[in-house]
């Protein structure tokens, strides 16, 4: 899940980043509501954590803004304010889901794979498909029942090529899913985990789609012994 | 109780009163003016009688003897009368009387009020040579007509008067509809609506009430504002520093479970004790300002140069980098000022550190230490940054005002600045330097 923070103290800032990557999501983090427009332009995300006090513009009227422009991402507020008009004010104003701040660590993380989820309309917090079965929240892969360790990375393209299965994905935005904006890479390198998830689960999981990219496709079938 | 009950009572008490006074007055004359009429016509009706007594011949029986029973008239009116042959100075004998009349003999002269036979009479005697002529009025009768007087005159009047309330209660009603239009919109106004007032036809003598009652809401209103801005501020420095500590030790927790991950687990663990600081930090400077507010004063006094002189030294020594950018300014003969020390050192720290954080790195703050006149000294802090317009100005000393999130304070500084010089009976102002920049001026007496 590539998550974009849009959130002016460093210090909170650091925390969210370190904490969500090592519960194995992708996190990119901006400081003002200008970054985060290019960052949006620029990149594709899952969903976005939304700080209400940003220095250059009010976090509300950058929810309208992006609302206006037909912005869908889900976004998760994060805010020091707690009088229940601003809340109220934030979920009219296009907020998916908000967060009062101190939070919890985990419950963020559970309210964005709940945000997400939802977006692929689902209820559970794992998705079935074919033999497989991924729990969102805690990363955890089975294969006919049969747990599969799978590193980071993989992890994250599995779950970008499962939240969208019937779309073709480019490899950019793979790439962005995976690692973020941030890091250099080398051209080859989703091809590594592909290649990674193909020996883990089957050479159909990943099905691809010649100069446009890659699709879901089913797994490894049960071996009929 | 009620405006219209109120009203009532005073109007209704007071008129009531009055009339029934007047009325009073008035029944009184009406009943002397009867009185007067009725003996008025008892005294015509002797006369008449004596009149025509004189006209007559001496009838014979002016010599009968005493025993003879008085020969009865008829009379009309209730009117009753009595000729007699006077005897002597005193004895009279009745001749002619009117029938059922009382015995008049010894009425005496003029108007009287006699007891004759149970009954009250007024009477009128006349005497003319040896005749006396006496008419007399039933004091009963008399009694009657004036209660018919009351009656006829006092039930129009309570019927008036009553009537005069019930149209006194609905015009009051009537009267004070635009004040009960005024307290249902007030009434109907839910807390926390920034609305202006609907407009309401009321008389011209109500718009000051309005006019006040629509500048009382937008100061309250302001005052909400402010209030809420100030939390919603307080909320997010408090809350963020928190936030940055509860997040780095779940980090800590995260890392301490997972292999090779000692350096994330170290970081976090630095950056919640940065945080730890960063609140320790406001919470010394909050807890400054509620001690400014509550602490008796100490007589102390300090000298603002040697302030000045210190506070630049221990920014000198905090930040090395400093070097040569705060300059200190002093003009004439400065006196010393009845502020503890430590006050004006932090008050003075706080303004130079403001003008650091604002003003670039090539760019010099200047202390400015002078006397304007014999009674106050200034210490004016200057700086060129980016400066605040008017409205910044102004909101620039409310607790945790912050104009750039983006650089690092609590938004207390100049609170604590403006405390100190408020609790001294100083002065602090922000003001607009001609250059770029800005000026923040403290004043305190000598």
């Amino acid at each position: 899940m590539h998550v974009l923070l849009v959130e002016d103290d460093a210090l909170v800032a650091s925390g969210i980043v370190t904490g969500l990557k090592l519960h194995g999501l992708t996190i990119d983090h901006v400081n003002c509501a200008s970054l985060a427009d290019t960052a949006l332009k620029s990149s594709y995300f899952d969903v976005c954590i939304l700080d209400l006090g940003l220095p250059d513009e009010d976090g509300i009227s950058l929810l309208h803004r992006w609302r206006d422009q037909g912005q869908q991402l889900p976004i998760l507020v994060l805010t020091a304010r707690d009088a229940l008009s601003h809340r109220i004010t934030g979920l009219l104003g296009g907020a998916d889901d908000y967060l009062i701040k101190p939070f919890d660590l985990l419950e963020l993380q559970a309210r964005l794979h709940v945000l997400t989820r939802r977006l692929a309309g689902r209820s559970k917090d794992f998705v079935e498909h074919g033999g497989l079965v991924f729990c969102a929240s805690t990363g955890e892969v089975r294969l006919h029942g049969h747990p599969v360790s799978l590193a980071r990375r993989e992890l994250a393209l599995l779950r970008a090529l499962l939240q969208n299965p019937q779309a073709i994905l480019s490899t950019e935005q793979l790439c962005d899913s995976v690692y973020g904006y941030e890091q250099s890479l080398e051209s080859n390198a989703i091809n590594v985990h592909v290649y990674h998830l193909r020996r883990k689960l089957g050479n159909n999981i990943v099905e691809t789609v010649r100069g446009l990219g890659y699709r879901l496709g089913l797994p490894e079938k049960l071996d009929p012994l | 109780m009620s405006l219209r009950i109120r009203l009532l009572l005073i109007i209704g008490l007071g008129l009531s009163v009055l009339w029934t006074v007047v009325a009073g007055w008035m029944f009184l004359d009406a009943r002397q003016s009867l009185r007067d009429a009725l003996d008025n016509r008892l005294a015509a009706s002797a006369r008449m009688v004596a009149g025509m007594v004189a006209q007559m011949p001496e009838p014979a029986y002016l010599a009968a003897d005493d025993s003879r029973k008085p020969f009865d008239v008829i009379a009309r009116d209730g009117v009753a009368c009595e000729v007699s042959l006077l005897r002597s100075q005193i004895t009279a004998q009745a001749i002619v009387r009117t029938s059922g009349g009382p015995d008049l003999t010894h009425a005496i002269s003029g108007f009287g009020t006699h007891m004759y036979g149970k009954k009250r009479w007024r009477t009128y005697m006349l005497r003319q040579g040896n005749i006396q002529i006496a008419t007399a009025d039933s004091m009963d009768t008399r009694e009657a007509l004036i209660k018919e007087l009351a009656l006829s005159a006092g039930v129009p009047f309570l019927v008036a008067l009553f009537g005069s309330l019930i149209m006194l209660w609905f015009c009051i009603t009537h009267g004070i509809a635009p004040l009960e239009r005024i307290r249902d919109i007030l009434a109907k106004r839910k807390p926390g609506d920034d609305s202006p007032l609907a407009p309401i036809k009321a008389p011209i003598e109500l718009q000051p009430l309005l006019n006040t009652i629509e500048q009382l809401l937008e100061r309250l209103q302001a005052a909400i504002l402010r209030e809420r801005r100030f939390t919603d501020n307080a909320a997010h420095e408090l809350r963020t520093p928190l936030t940055g500590i509860k997040t780095h030790i779940q980090v800590a927790g995260l890392a301490a479970e997972l292999p090779d991950e000692n350096k994330t687990l170290k970081a976090a663990l630095d950056k919640a004790d940065h945080g730890v600081l960063q609140l320790q930090s406001i919470l010394d400077r909050l807890l400054n300002l509620a001690r400014l507010d509550d602490d008796a004063l100490h007589a102390e006094s300090s000298d603002p140069r040697e302030v000045a002189y210190a506070a630049r030294e221990q920014f000198q020594a905090s930040y090395p980098d400093l070097e040569n950018r705060i300059f200190i300014k002093e003009e004439g003969a400065i006196s010393c000022v009845n502020v503890a020390r430590p006050l004006l050192l932090s008050a003075t720290q706080n303004l130079i550190d403001n003008a650091l954080r604002y003003t670039p790195y090539d760019k010099p703050v200047i202390v400015h230490v002078k006397q304007p006149d014999s009674r106050r000294v200034r210490i004016s802090v200057l700086d060129e940054g980016p400066g605040l317009n008017a409205h910044d100005r102004a909101q620039a000393v409310n607790r945790f005002w912050r104009r750039d999130r983006t650089i690092p304070g609590s938004g207390l500084g100049l609170s604590i600045v403006e405390a100190i010089a408020r609790r001294h009976d100083g002065t602090f102002k922000l003001l607009d330097r001609e250059g770029p920049g800005l000026e923040a001026r403290l004043e305190f007496p000598v």
